[in-house]
This record gives structure tokens, C-alpha cells and sequence, in this order.
């Protein structure tokens, strides 16, 4: 199969791959790279658990063909906690109860994360959306609702 | 006995130290640095792939693996004859781990692959041909019953899987004598558990006897037990070994078997670890949702509303293979019945093969899809009655004290204030006009003791480390509920230690205790109490030896120990006293919970659990009448599962299942077109999303069980029982007039309020 | 097989015509790349500055084909001269999709419901397509389908760059409903967009397209020609719903929805997006 190299930044570093770029970033992240965190439950963008940023907006890493992260910053799970810090939003997370089997916490974080960015102080309407493409089967998405409205509170102090 | 209620964010938490503590792993988890089954590798794993029958119905005439074979990469390719394995099962042994001579659904295992990468697997999959001889088929329980219809199983003649019938007093002459009858016939889908982390293992073969299985399993000690028997190996050189696991709700007690064994003999003819993983798709084509129902359900009651009798005849639908579907059949047939004094019961089940992806279970076994017709049809002969919905319920609620028509002995139980409290919560007594409101209740059992009436309830170890932290091993099963969490908050109750303190270890056969694992509501009763009864052990063995290390009385004082004399001796150093002392032991407790052996007899009478949950829930939801669209404004939810453990996973678990239990009544369910699956993708079986979702308040009646651990009672399953009914009684209610089938789609809501068929 | 990130529209297009190294498709979110078969060569159009603008020029509202759901959703300029396609892009999918697939996918890919298609369909829009550098043509919505699923749009050999849209002047509006079983990553059971202009309070033009009924968003020329000349009452939201439920044809399906009850939903819908159009227009003096 032919290889393309594939450049980006990932969580703030410049990486270059060789891989198949009309494969998944998905698969790049998880099985070349080794990056875990973010998961896969559908493989057709309708679950959300794939869920990272390209350059600061919520994607589905399963929908992405790897080459399409060419130039781009990636930012996925691994980087909210570095250093073993949780990030505000993960605090907000684990006190609200927001994780049950967690499976789908990742992808959440991540959607709860661009929301941030882009609204730092979002209404239960603007987070219901932010998160209606990450589907979570544990939680009725009610502490999750209510973790993402603390982290916007931990954010603004 | 009742304590008081427990409104979500105010007030108690739960247990002493519960604020801020829920889940050992939840910093794992909300890292992305915790290990599901989909992240596992082993060095020089394979991919393992199956090859599925396209045919609903079919004979194998030959299959051809010689091409498949010589495909450079491919370390091996199985057929069923090759196998020779044994017929297995759960209830009953009616499944192959490969297609032998037949195939019964579109799906059905035939052939399966381990090769160095998942493409090469599949392009081997391609080079497989099979021969089939198509048969006729059959997809609808009712037709599958028809004298001629064809057969599925040779050794269940009229293609039925398992009956049962019941009769408790004398529900012949109660009809007759009842001022009113009310009857109907309610339907329901097929469900599917949902979890959004699909299953996979890896199998570890060793040559001549032996298995690792890495899987996350709801029982893996009983998932052992059948991999043993169906490979032939020791039990006791199978190890099954739990990631963390995304998701089980029932769907992962057994998870897929069938996975399992093909992983085993793959890794067996491989000689090297084989991993295999069910895409989304195969999770609903293959995967095992519970039994579809068709509930014919009549009702005799006295002019004041007293309960007289209740009549059934169920037919659920087992699909090609069993799996649990009778024990689910069971749950279903029965034990609404035990919510309401009913004096007379009789009921007919039948568990149908058919040519459809086989069942297996899902969170609360059934009793759910039993509620709907139970509760819908006491609505209806409230509105006979002219009585309102509640009064009704309330006048035949069970009690505490009470044995049912079952013989379920109720110990603690807030059925009616629950119900009560449900009805103030939603306004009950100033509904709104132009908006529906409907409620329901729910008993469920928490802590089977009939499961195995031999093995009826659980151990722990307790051991203290010489950190002085003390470690809780135990054969129970987290998967998101927040067992781990109830576990160490137990033990800390117990030891008088804060919860951060407790290891928990669990999620390894070899090991852990055996435990039958995480079904039937027994985590936090009979596992809690194991666990509290460990601890207690261990903490009397911890003062013995402080006391021999002190040469002095001791008593405790937080989780240390105070001399007469007034020296404060600590764990660890007493843990380093008991080490050195016996050359590396460390002091260990035992806690072995036996519940009273059951009076459960040949005709299933008889208290079969230590605890029983109850709930009552009540919404209030608004129908488009020109489209016909259903919107839930808002859900109450009122549980007495005892004293509660921790408020914040209680409350987790109350809004999950009613999320659930939304989508069971909303727009889940399986569709199919002749036999195939037609939604075998997230976004055609449609579980709720964010925005699809009322609020939800919650609230706990906290009584106080003399079995449950502190006086906890189960919460898990019982959480989405009553949700679909109360949203079908409110639409009942907007609409005026009954609803008797789910999902309740604006398309059936329409055709309610217009009166328009269907022509194709 | 190689991914390439188109930096210039005359690049892309120099891209797709060199055949030497194997077969070439333009693609731009590339959403849905995992159901398709896949050529030699893609070519990814999603960073092209021109093809990612929302102008207002010459009397015509100029959207870029890469343009995304959600950029569309957030554009001022789109909520004002064209709300239907604001609205269509702001309720497909989900955050994820909405912010990756672009409207020209959305197009080229031929779903016979596609929320966005729907709206530029209503609006009636125009798309300008380049099949080699400086050669461009312009073709009407309603040719831009060959059958289910299936584009006049050749992505092997042309790049559809943008829309063009008579933007919403006085007494005009537009607007675009959806109904779907799920609040969200849901196709839609039926969906619909309008754009009316009124005079003294009539109607005066009138476009209206449902789907799904038939391979393309369809539009219902008799639904639109009988309400030619009505004023705004209840009485003429009634009169449209019924007669696009006459008028449409549809499928039913076992995964969302039966013929009737789609006849029927898409005849609400049809009264309900011609009332909110009209409310607009009015509003837009």
C-alpha cells in the first residue's frame, strides 16, 4: 500500500507520520501512535467517541482521513492532562459524577473543551448541543451537563 | 423504618466519606489512561474475523477453506466440522460455536480466520466459499407457532424454546365474579444494551490446557465455567482477565461467547494470542438484545378498585439460539405481579424460535417490558373505573411485612410513597391542560438467591497491606455503576477509614473469590454485605494483634487502636508487626454472606432474593397533534433502594436508566425486513442523545433493609422498569385513548390522533 | 494513493486532470469517504481561501462549496439573505459533522434528503463549477442530480466552487424545517424549505422543496403555483399542506417511515416552512 508522510502538530508538538493518509485519524492516532485515549465505538461518526480537535474544533477522528490532518493541530485527550494535573474540566467531571463506565468521557471532554474555547460561559441549551453528537448510554447526560457548566465557572475564576 | 428523603444536591451525600468519592478508577477514565478491552494488544497478537451466514435459514452443504488458507498471513482458518466442539448454551445447549450443518439467522458464525492484520483476515474471509441450500424461514413468533410452520431446532419441535405456566389462587372464578375486566395486547420490540464500547477479547491458548481471556466480563467466573467445558479444558487453567469495561447493562454478563470460543480455538490452531472485536454493526446484528414481547394481558377488579386477578399469555421472542432468554422470559412473566396484592394469577409464556439474531439480556430482564402492559392496563381500568390512576395503585400497593402472590417475602418497601411522592413531584393534583401526565410503578428483586439456590450469595477478602491501606479482593464486577466505589465506601464504614484508603482488586479469576458477578441487583446487597463482613473480620483480627503487639487491652479510635495505657498504635505498624511475626502473611479477613436458603419451590413459589427494590415514576410530556411528535418535558423519578451509599452514583444511576428507559418508550428497538436487521447502526437504533432527554429530578426514600449492607438495597437495574410505562400512560393520557405498542414514534402517535392505516 | 491539500483552485484542478498517477476524486470534508470506494489520488479542496467565502457581489450572495455546516450556521451574512441554508446547516448531524462536512459535499454527494441541498434547492441556488483553470460553468440546482446517491457533479473531473443565491430583498424570506425521530445525528424523516417574496401582502413567488421524495430534493411546482396570489392566513398554510401532500411523491422505508405518514408530515412541514418564510419576508422590509 502506497505511504504518504502526513506533518501535523499533535498536543504541541510537530509529528510526521508515515502512514495511509485515506485511513482514519482514528487509526493513525490509535494504532500507530499509540494514543489510547480517544476511542472508537462506531466507526461512522455517530457515537462520538472518536471525538479530538483539529485546530480547535470538535471532529470525529473516525470521519478524518489522516491526510486531511496534513498542516493541522490535532489536540486530543492526552493533552488536557499533562503533567498528571486533571484540567479544569476533567476536575468538573469527576466531582459532578459526569464518568460511569467512561468509555465515552474522552470524546465528551473533548466536545466540552471546544465548547469552552469558543463560549466561555454556555447555557444548559448551547452545552445540550455542544454535546449532542456524543452518544453516552451510563449517564443521561445529566452530571455531564452539570460538570461542563462547573468548568466553565472553574475556567472564568 | 423510613428515614427521609434525599433530594439530589441537598443534604446527605451517602456513606461517611461518599462526598467526592465515587470511583477508584474515574481519574483513569477521565484521562483517556484507562484500558478498555478495544485498547489491548499483546506482543505478536493476530486479528481473528468471522464469516457470517447471508441466509436466514439455510443448509451447508460444503465449505471450501483452501484458498483462505494459502493466503500468505493467515495463521488459521476454522469451520464448524473441524471444531469438534460440543453443542452449548446457557439455559440450554442449542448453539454450535460454528455452524455445523445449518445456519439459522442472517449472521450465524460459519467460518472464522486469525491473521497477522485485520485486512488480511478479511480478505481471507473473501476467499471462503460456502455452499448453502436456502430453507424457508420464519421471523414471526406467531407464524413460528403455526402447526407446518418449519423448525429451527430438531429437539424443540413447534419451535418452542421454553414454556412456563403459572397459577396462583383462583384466577377462573375471580374473572367471573369481578365488577370489571379490562384486557389488551401490548408489544415490544426487541432492545439492545447499547454500551457504546463494542466487545472484544484476546484469547491466549496455551498447546494442551489452558486459557487466558482477556475481556470484560459481568461474570467471568461464570463465563470460565462454560469456556472450560465447551473447549475442554480445566477450570482451573482458565483465567479470565477484565479490562475496564465500556458499558454492560446485562449485555456483558455473558457478553458474546461465541467471540470467546473463536478467539480460543483461533489462538489453539494459531499458536499465538488472537484478538477479535465486534464492529457496531455485528454488535446489533450479532450482538444479543433482549427478547421482543407480545404480552396478551387481561385484569379482574372489584368496583372499588380492588385487584382481584391477572391473566396472561406472553409470547417473547427468542430469536435462532437461547442464551438467557428463558431466565429473561421468567423475570418478565412474573414479577410485576409481586408489586400490587393480586390474589390470583394465571399466566402462559412461550419462548419462540425464530429466524432472527438470538437474545440475550438486558438490564432488568425483562421485568420492563412486562411493566408496560401491566401498568398500561391499570390505567385503563382506572378510566373504566372512573378512578384516578394513582388512588388506584395506592389502594393495591404491597407492603412491607407482605409475602406477594409469589411468595416474595417484602422486608423494607416505600412502595406507596414512592408513588405518593412521585405524583407531588410532578403536580399530579394541578396538571396542566393541553399537556399528558402519566406514572408508574416498580418492584424489582435485588440479590438472587435462586439464580443457584445452592450458591446463593458472596465472599470477600479483606487484607490489611503494610502501608496500612487495606485491600477489598472480591469476584464482583464494576462496569460504570459504581461498585468499586460502593465496595470502599463499605469497608471504610466498616474499618472507620476514609474510602481513598481501600484498594479494590477484583476483575481476575485467579484471583478473586467466585462470584456469580454483576446481575440481578446482588453487587451492593449481597457483594456489599460479602464486603462488609470481610472488613468487620479483618478489623477484629487487626485489634486481636494490636493487642498482642501493645501487650495491652486496645480499643478503636479511626481506624487505629488506643492502648489502656494511652499509646495510639496505627495499622502499619501492626500490619509490619503481623509480616515480620509469620514470615511475609499479611492479616486477612474473610467475609462469607450465606443468605437463608430460599422456600422457592418446583412451581417458582418462594422468596427469591434478599432485598427488593421499589420506584415509582411520573412525567409530564406534550404531543404535537398535527405531526403527531412526542416531547417528555419533564421526568420524576422516586426510588427506595434502601439507604443510600453514595447520592452521587445513586442519582447517575437514576438518570441512566431513565434515559434508557426514555428510549425504550421514545425511539429505540429493533426493525427488521425479513430477518435482517435494518438498523444495525447508532444512528438507526436511536438511543437518546442530550438533546432528546427531559429533566429529570430525583429522589430516594431512604428505608432501612435488615439485609442489604447497612440497610442498602439494590438501584442498577430497577432504574428503568417503570420509565417506559409512565411515559406510555401520559401519552395515553394527552392522547384519550390507550397506546399498546413501543417505540412510541410520531408516526404511531399520529395514526392514533388521526385514525389513518398503514397501507403497506 | 496519495492525499493531496489543494493550495489554489487552478492547482486542484491541474491535480485532477493529471492522470499519470492514477485515478482522482476532489473531495472536501471527506465525511463519508469511509462508504465510498476509493480512488488513486484525493484531492482535498477544503482549504482553498476562495472556495471557503461568503460574499455578497454583483446582487448575488457567492457561497463557497467548502464552506462548513457550521461556518454557514454562524454566518450573519447567510442568516440574512439566504435563512433557509443558515438554518438547514445549523440542525444537520451533529457539533462533529456539522463542523467538518462542507455544503458542497453536502451536494456532490447526492443524499436525497441532505438538509443543506434541501435549502439551496428552495433558495434556488446556482452552482459554478471549474472543469479545468478559468473554466467554469454555471448550472441550476435541480441539474446537479443523476439518481439516488448519485451526482452530475463528477468529482473525477470537476470542482463545484461555489453557490450563487438571489439574496432575500424586501418582502422576501426564506426558511428550512426538518423533522427527525432524534434530536440529533438523525437523518431527517422528511424535510422541507421555502423562499417566498410577497406583494401587499400576497405571495407573489413562491418556492417549496421537500425531501425525501425521489433521488433530488423535489420541488412542488403545483403546491407553489396554487398558492401564486394568496394572502397570509391560516387558511392558505392549510390549502399548501394539503396540496403538497397530494402533490409529492415518496417512498416509505422500514427504518423511518411509512409512504402515508411521510405524505403527511412533509404536507405540515410544507405549511409550516411557507408560514416562517412568509414571517420573514414580511419582517424584511
Amino acid at each position: 500500500m502506497d505511504k504518504q508522510v502526513v506533518s501535523f502538530n499533535l498536543n504541541g508538538e510537530a509529528v510526521r507520520v508515515r502512514c495511509d493518509p485515506f485511513s482514519s485519524l482514528l487509526s493513525l492516532l490509535r494504532d500507530r501512535l499509540g494514543l489510547l485515549g480517544t476511542k472508537a465505538g462506531c466507526g461512522r461518526g455517530e457515537c462520538g467517541a472518536c471525538t479530538v480537535l483539529l485546530d480547535g474544533l470538535a471532529v470525529n477522528a473516525c470521519l478524518v482521513p489522516a491526510g486531511k490532518a496534513e498542516g493541522l493541530n490535532v489536540e486530543t485527550i492526552e493533552n488536557l492532562s499533562r503533567g498528571g494535573s486533571l484540567h479544569p474540566i476533567q476536575e468538573a467531571f469527576v466531582e459532578k459524577g459526569a464518568v460511569q463506565c467512561g468509555f465515552c468521557t474522552p470524546g465528551m471532554v473533548m466536545s466540552a473543551h471546544a465548547l469552552l474555547k469558543s463560549d466561555p460561559a454556555p447555557g444548559r441549551e448551547e452545552i445540550r448541543k455542544a454535546i449532542s453528537g456524543n452518544l453516552c448510554r451510563c449517564s443521561g447526560y445529566v452530571q455531564i451537563e452539570e460538570a461542563i457548566a462547573a468548568a466553565a465557572d472553574k475556567l472564568k475564576d | 423504618m423510613i428515614r427521609r428523603n434525599i433530594k439530589a444536591g441537598e443534604g446527605k451525600e451517602g456513606f461517611p466519606g461518599a462526598r467526592g468519592f465515587y470511583d477508584p478508577e474515574v481519574w483513569a477514565k477521565v484521562t483517556g489512561r484507562a484500558r478498555y478491552g478495544i485498547d489491548l494488544a499483546l506482543p505478536g497478537m493476530l486479528q481473528g474475523k468471522i464469516l457470517r451466514s447471508p441466509h436466514p435459514h439455510a443448509l451447508i452443504r460444503n465449505v471450501d477453506l483452501s484458498r483462505a488458507r494459502s493466503l500468505p498471513g493467515v495463521r488459521a482458518v476454522l469451520s464448524g466440522t473441524g471444531l469438534g466442539a460440543k453443542p452449548y448454551g446457557i439455559v440450554f445447549d442449542d448453539e454450535n460455536p460454528l455452524a455445523l450443518d445449518r445456519v439459522r439467522y442472517i449472521g450465524d458464525e460459519v467460518a472464522a480466520v486469525a491473521a497477522v492484520d485485520e485486512q488480511t483476515a478479511l480478505e481471507a474471509l473473501q476467499m471462503i466459499s460456502v455452499e448453502y441450500e436456502p430453507l424457508s424461514a420464519v421471523f414471526d413468533p406467531e407464524e413460528a407457532l403455526l402447526k407446518g410452520a418449519v423448525t429451527l431446532h430438531d429437539d424443540f419441535p413447534g419451535n418452542i424454546a421454553w414454556e412456563n405456566r403459572i397459577n396462583r389462587g383462583e384466577a377462573e372464578a375471580a374473572f367471573k365474579d369481578a365488577d370489571l375486566v379490562v384486557e389488551d395486547t401490548y408489544a415490544l420490540p426487541s432492545f439492545h444494551p447499547g454500551y457504546i464500547e463494542p466487545i472484544s477479547c484476546i484469547a491466549e491458548s496455551e498447546k494442551f490446557d489452558g486459557l487466558t481471556l482477556h475481556t470484560a466480563l459481568q461474570s467471568p467466573h461464570i463465563v470460565r465455567e462454560i469456556l472450560a467445558g465447551v473447549l475442554g479444558l480445566s477450570i482451573s487453567r482458565v483465567r479470565v482477565i477484565s479490562p475496564v469495561m465500556g458499558g454492560g447493562f446485562g449485555g456483558r454478563v455473558y457478553g458474546n461467547l461465541k467471540l470467546y470460543l473463536l478467539a480460543a480455538f483461533l489462538s489453539r490452531a494459531a499458536g499465538a494470542p488472537v484478538k477479535m472485536q465486534l464492529t457496531r454493526e455485528e454488535e446489533f446484528t450479532v450482538g444479543r438484545p433482549m427478547v421482543a414481547a407480545m404480552i396478551k394481558m387481561k385484569m379482574a377488579l372489584k368496583e372499588d378498585g380492588t385487584f382481584l386477578a391477572r391473566q396472561a399469555d406472553i409470547i417473547t421472542d427468542n430469536g435462532a439460539y437461547s442464551a438467557q432468554a428463558p431466565w429473561v422470559s421468567k423475570t418478565l412473566s412474573e414479577r410485576n405481579d409481586s408489586l400490587y396484592h393480586i390474589p390470583s394469577i394465571s399466566t402462559r409464556v412461550r419462548l419462540v424460535y425464530t429466524n432472527k439474531v438470538p437474545t440475550g439480556q438486558y438490564r432488568a430482564y425483562g421485568n420492563q417490558l412486562a411493566n408496560f402492559a401491566c401498568e398500561s392496563l391499570i390505567d385503563r381500568a382506572a378510566g373504566k373505573l372512573g378512578m384516578d390512576p394513582l388512588r388506584l395503585r395506592l389502594k393495591n400497593c404491597i407492603g412491607p411485612g407482605d409475602t406477594s402472590v409469589h411468595g416474595l417475602q417484602i422486608k423494607s418497601c416505600a412502595l406507596s410513597r414512592c408513588l405518593q411522592d412521585a405524583a407531588d413531584a410532578i403536580g399530579w393534583t394541578e396538571r396542566k391542560k393541553g399537556r399528558g401526565y402519566g406514572i408508574s410503578a416498580a418492584i424489582h428483586a435485588g440479590g438472587s438467591i435462586v439464580f443457584n439456590p445452592d450458591f446463593r450469595g458472596a465472599s470477600a477478602r479483606a487484607r490489611l497491606e503494610l502501608d496500612g491501606r487495606v485491600t477489598i479482593v472480591t469476584g464482583e464486577q464494576d462496569y460504570g455503576q459504581g461498585a468499586h466505589g460502593a465496595f470502599a465506601l463499605i469497608a471504610a464504614r466498616a474499618l472507620s477509614r476514609v474510602p481513598g484508603e481501600i484498594n479494590i482488586v477484583s476483575r481476575d479469576t485467579i484471583l478473586t473469590p467466585f462470584s456469580i458477578g454483576a446481575l440481578g441487583m446482588r453487587q451492593t446487597t449481597i457483594g456489599g454485605r460479602a464486603v462488609q463482613l470481610a472488613a468487620e473480620d479483618l478489623l477484629a483480627r487487626i485489634r486481636d494483634c494490636a493487642a498482642e503487639l501493645a501487650g495491652e487491652e486496645v480499643v478503636p479510635e479511626g481506624g487505629a487502636f488506643r492502648t489502656s495505657s494511652g499509646r495510639l498504635i496505627e495499622p502499619v505498624g501492626i500490619a509490619a508487626f503481623y509480616c515480620a511475626k509469620t514470615s511475609g502473611l499479611a492479616l486477612t479477613g474473610e467475609g462469607r454472606y450465606v443468605p437463608e436458603k430460599s422456600d422457592y419451590d418446583q412451581s417458582g413459589y418462594g422468596n427469591i432474593a434478599v432485598t427488593y427494590s421499589f420506584a415509582a415514576h411520573a412525567c409530564e410530556v406534550e404531543i404535537d397533534r398535527e405531526t403527531g411528535a412526542l416531547t417528555v418535558h419533564r421526568f420524576v423519578a422516586v426510588h427506595d433502594s434502601g439507604r443510600i451509599v453514595n447520592l452521587l452514583t445513586a442519582r447517575g444511576q437514576v438518570y441512566g436508566g431513565v434515559a434508557q428507559g426514555l428510549g425504550m418508550a421514545c425511539s429505540e428497538g429493533y426493525i427488521f425486513e425479513e430477518g435482517r436487521v435494518a438498523n444495525p447502526t447508532f444512528s438507526g437504533y436511536r438511543i437518546p442523545t442530550a438533546l432528546d432527554l427531559p429533566s429529570i429530578e430525583t429522589l430516594f426514600i431512604q428505608t432501612d433493609d435488615p439485609e442489604g449492607p447497612y440497610g442498602a438495597k439494590g438501584l442498577g437495574e430497577i432504574v428503568q422498569v417503570p420509565t417506559p410505562a409512565a411515559v406510555a400512560n401520559a401519552v395515553a393520557n394527552a392522547l384519550g385513548e390507550p397506546v399498546n405498542e413501543l417505540p412510541l414514534t410520531a408516526e404511531k402517535i399520529s395514526r392514533l390522533l388521526h385514525g389513518w392505516e398503514c397501507a403497506d | 494513493m496519495k492525499y493531496i491539500i489543494a493550495k489554489s483552485l487552478d492547482g486542484a484542478l491541474a491535480a485532477l486532470q493529471d492522470t499519470g498517477t492514477g485515478r482522482a476524486r476532489v473531495v472536501a470534508g471527506a465525511t463519508d469517504l469511509f462508504l465510498q470506494e476509493q480512488p488513486d489520488r484525493l484531492i482535498d479542496i477544503s482549504r482553498l481561501p476562495e472556495l471557503q467565502e461568503v460574499t455578497l457581489e454583483k446582487g448575488l450572495l457567492r457561497v463557497g462549496a467548502a464552506v462548513t455546516h457550521n461556518a454557514a450556521s454562524a454566518s450573519g451574512l447567510i442568516w440574512e439573505k439566504a435563512a433557509a441554508l443558515a438554518e438547514a446547516s445549523t440542525l444537520l448531524g451533529s457539533p462533529q459533522i456539522r463542523n467538518i462536512g462542507t455544503l458542497g459535499g453536502n451536494v456532490a454527494n447526492a443524499a436525497p434528503a441532505a438538509d443543506a441541498a434541501v435549502a439551496l434547492a428552495a433558495l434556488g441556488a446556482e452552482a459554478v463549477l471549474f472543469d479545468s483553470p478559468g473554466r467554469f460553468y454555471v448550472k441550476p440546482f435541480a441539474g446537479l442530480y443523476a439518481g439516488y446517491n448519485c451526482s452530475r457533479v463528477d468529482s473525477c473531473r470537476e470542482i463545484l466552487a461555489w453557490f450563487l443565491i438571489r439574496p432575500a430583498g424586501p418582502g422576501q424570506g426564506s426558511a428550512f424545517l426538518r423533522f427527525t425521530a432524534r434530536g440529533a445525528l438523525s437523518l431527517p424523516l422528511a424535510n422541507a424549505a421555502a423562499r417566498v417574496t410577497l406583494e401587499k401582502g400576497r405571495l407573489k413567488e413562491v418556492s417549496l422543496v421537500v425531501a425525501p421524495a425521489g433521488p433530488a430534493p423535489s420541488r412542488l411546482k403545483k403546491t407553489e403555483a396554487l398558492l401564486l396570489g394568496s394572502n397570509l392566513s391560516g387558511k392558505t398554510w392549510s390549502m399548501a399542506e394539503e396540496s403538497a401532500s397530494a402533490e409529492v411523491a415518496v417512498r416509505g422505508s422500514a427504518l423511518r417511515c411509512s409512504v402515508e405518514y411521510r405524505r403527511r408530515l412533509i404536507g405540515i412541514l410544507a405549511g409550516r416552512v411557507l408560514s416562517l418564510a412568509a414571517q420573514r419576508a414580511q419582517r424584511n422590509r
